[in-house]
């Protein structure tokens, strides 16, 4: 496989042109001809499409589009090209297993195939920002507290001592490494101190925090997993490229990140759906990745429960499970927030869409659009980790019927979405128990899937 | 052809995102002695209102709107000079200076956001991704703009939406401007808290908004 300073090397020496020419000239009308050259099709009648030679073609769509498109960097102007031989020598080489945690934790995180009964590895928690030290800690126990997770998400902080974190800031890099601290202390206190932390580092917008955190001194390891994005559409910039060199470096697990976004340079659910997977092989290609976290999502509603966004995402999942060796975290954002009986809805559909489509991995879905400041509670990671075994259990044209019945509790209400409640308002801060409010909606709601036919335990 | 159907002509020419049709069309414009500002304001601008409806609606995407965008800035090249000959030009409804916040890379929420706007008759000025705070104000200055837009994707850029206010309030600029913010994790009550004068959750909000602010200025003045 090309390595990562031939990679740079194509940055600087790739065809030259402006951002604009290549959204508008390259990525536009290349993506148009691929979709009609291949006939991808959204169908909005199949949330979970069950077709494997569609599924294959999707793939090999992909292929052709990256290899026709390439990525843009930003900070050169420059295409970096892959011919189509690289993109499958990278396939054929990638192990599709990644090596993460320590002790009693360590784990093989690898992949699965559509219809496949096996559970997904299950990732649980999430980057979104919360206010204080004291609420991250009650969030990581309580995620950990989940016997079944097999890797973890730590919250962002907002703030250091009061001042608050901005971009690229000192404050940011102190709250970096004051957020990775809390979130393995957190972990000890659990008695799983073991537990890999994937998505790091969640606190740090600039490369320069990311690797100053990174320091082992601050209580990470390389058996940890540390997100370098993608830009959309098809981009990259230096300061994700340097995050890469310094992992590659240290050997620590890099999980390429990724979110096309459905009506935005992609087009509709067809396009989206070849972006979304040729996504995973630029993840191996550039950033190169141990791992993939990938989030479609709508460019309108920001949510992944739209009915096209499924599509993509069930369509774009196959195509990589059965044809890209590279374990993927699916991650969906609900529109609906904590503590609402929508959230549970769109978190079920989502589950059961991916889950049936192959994914490798799933995370927890993320309430109110990943937008609302402590807007995430362990209660949710439960609900994920249950649904998600239980998805396991269906294969692809029953979660079709399960996803089209829960998209009738909820389609109409996606641009309206309650936000829900934060986690100091559905949780006692002080035991890190939920209310009982919450409980019972809860447990009203699990009743409600069993009844639908989700086999929920 | 008549000079209700080349106006037509130049509706659907943007409509259907072809490029050919307009620049032809605009040539027909002239050919046929058809007030250009006429055939911008009522051909040109139209197509691109209706097409900016189905985009809200979500019968397109931002790709047949960028497109859409090429082909009315190509007509209208060509029915500049027979506007300034006749000391005509487009009516502005308000210049727009659109950037998203320092240490944020994320542009596509913007783009849309910029597009609609020049959809709908404002004249938009993008500075793009990544912008130093200063630098809107900078900017805002050379261009004389009435509006800055602020655009943020992450929790952590959010305070240099505040940090361009609070520079217009340290130099006395802040009543010169209007300044509307947007993007992912943004809300009204974060508008409200960091005193900007709008907030839009999509680039159709932020048309109701600009347009609404102008207005009452309008009116007061």
């Amino acid at each position: 496989m090309i390595n990562f300073l031939e990679v740079y090397e194509r940055a600087l020496k790739g065809p030259i042109m402006s951002e604009k020419d290549f959204d508008m000239k390259v990525f536009i009308p290349r993506l148009k001809n691929v979709v009609k050259a291949y006939g991808i099709q959204y169908d909005k009648e199949t949330p979970v499409p069950s077709d494997d030679k569609a599924a294959d073609n999707l793939y090999k769509a992909a292929v052709d589009f990256l290899s026709q498109v390439g990525v843009y960097c930003q900070n050169t102007n420059r295409i970096i090209q892959f011919t189509l031989k690289e993109i499958l020598e990278a396939v054929r080489e990638a192990p599709g297993k990644c090596f993460v945690g320590e002790g009693k934790e360590a784990g093989v995180f690898s992949m699965r195939k559509p219809d496949e009964r096996k559970v997904p590895w299950l990732h649980v928690g999430s980057g979104i920002v919360t206010t204080s030290e004291e609420v991250a800690t009650n969030k990581i126990e309580g995620y950990a507290s989940i016997a079944e997770l097999n890797s973890i998400s730590i919250p962002a902080l907002d703030s250091i001592r009061g001042i608050p974190v901005l971009a690229g800031s000192p404050a940011e890099l102190y709250a970096a490494i004051r957020g990775v601290k809390v979130g393995r202390e957190a972990l000890k206190r659990a008695g799983r101190p073991g537990l890999p932390i994937m998505n790091l580092i969640s606190t740090a917008a600039a490369a320069v925090t990311t690797i100053a955190a990174s320091a082992p001194q601050f209580g990470l390891r390389p058996t940890d997993g540390w997100l370098c994005g993608a830009i959309s559409e098809m981009k990259i910039d230096f300061g994700t490229m340097n995050k890469v060199a310094y992992l590659l470096n240290w050997g620590a697990n890099i999980g390429a990140e990724t979110s096309p976004i459905l009506g935005g340079y992609c087009g509709g659910a067809a396009g989206t759906a070849v972006v979304s997977t040729a996504y995973i092989l630029m993840g191996l290609l550039v950033q190169k990745g141990n791992y993939q976290l990938s989030f479609p999502i709508h460019f309108k509603y920001g949510c992944c429960t739209t009915r096209d966004v499924l599509w993509t995402v069930s369509a774009s999942c196959q195509a990589a499970s059965r044809n890209i060796p590279m374990p993927v975290i699916w991650l969906g954002y609900m529109a609906g927030g904590p503590n609402t009986k929508m959230y549970f809805y769109e978190a079920a559909a989502y589950l059961l869409c991916v889950v049936a489509s192959g994914a490798p991995s799933v995370q927890t879905p993320h309430p109110a659009k990943a937008v609302k400041i402590d807007g995430f509670t362990p209660m949710e990671c439960k609900f994920g980790v249950d649904m998600a075994k239980a998805a396991s259990q269906v294969n692809r044209q029953q979660a079709n019927g399960l996803v089209s019945r829960l998209m009738e509790k909820y389609e109409s209400q996606i641009e309206t979405a309650p936000s829900g409640s934060r986690y100091q308002d559905c949780y006692d801060v002080v035991s890190g128990k939920p209310g009982e409010d919450y409980v019972r909606l809860y447990d009203e709601v699990r009743e409600e899937l069993a009844r639908v036919g989700i086999p929920l335990t | 052809m008549d000079q209700k159907e080349i106006l037509k002509n130049l509706s659907m020419a943007i409509m259907e995102g072809d490029e050919d049709k307009a620049k032809e069309y605009a040539h027909e414009v002239l050919r046929s002695q058809i007030d250009p500002l006429k055939a911008v304001e009522q051909g040109l601008s139209k197509g691109m209102i209706i097409l900016g409806g189905r985009f809200e609606k979500g019968e397109i995407f931002l790709p047949d709107l960028l497109i859409a965008a090429d082909a009315f800035n190509s007509a209208v090249e060509i029915l500049k000079p027979a506007m300034e000959a006749q000391k005509k030009q487009v009516a502005k409804a308000g210049k727009i200076l659109i950037g998203t916040v320092n240490g944020d890379v994320h542009g596509i929420g913007k783009n849309i956001v910029a597009i609609i706007l020049e959809a709908n008759g404002f004249e938009v000025v993008d500075i793009g991704v990544d912008n130093p705070s200063l630098k809107f104000v900078e900017e805002a200055e050379k261009v004389k703009a009435d509006v800055i837009g602020l655009s943020s994707l992450m929790t952590t850029t959010m305070p240099s939406q505040k940090e361009v206010i609070d520079i217009l309030k340290e130099m006395n600029l802040r009543q010169k401007y209007f300044v509307i913010i947007g993007g992912g994790p943004v809300t009204k009550e974060w508008a409200d808290k960091i005193g900007a004068d709008g907030y839009a959750g999509s680039a159709f909000q932020a048309v109701e908004v600009v347009k609404k602010l102008l207005d009452q200025k309008r009116a007061a003045d």
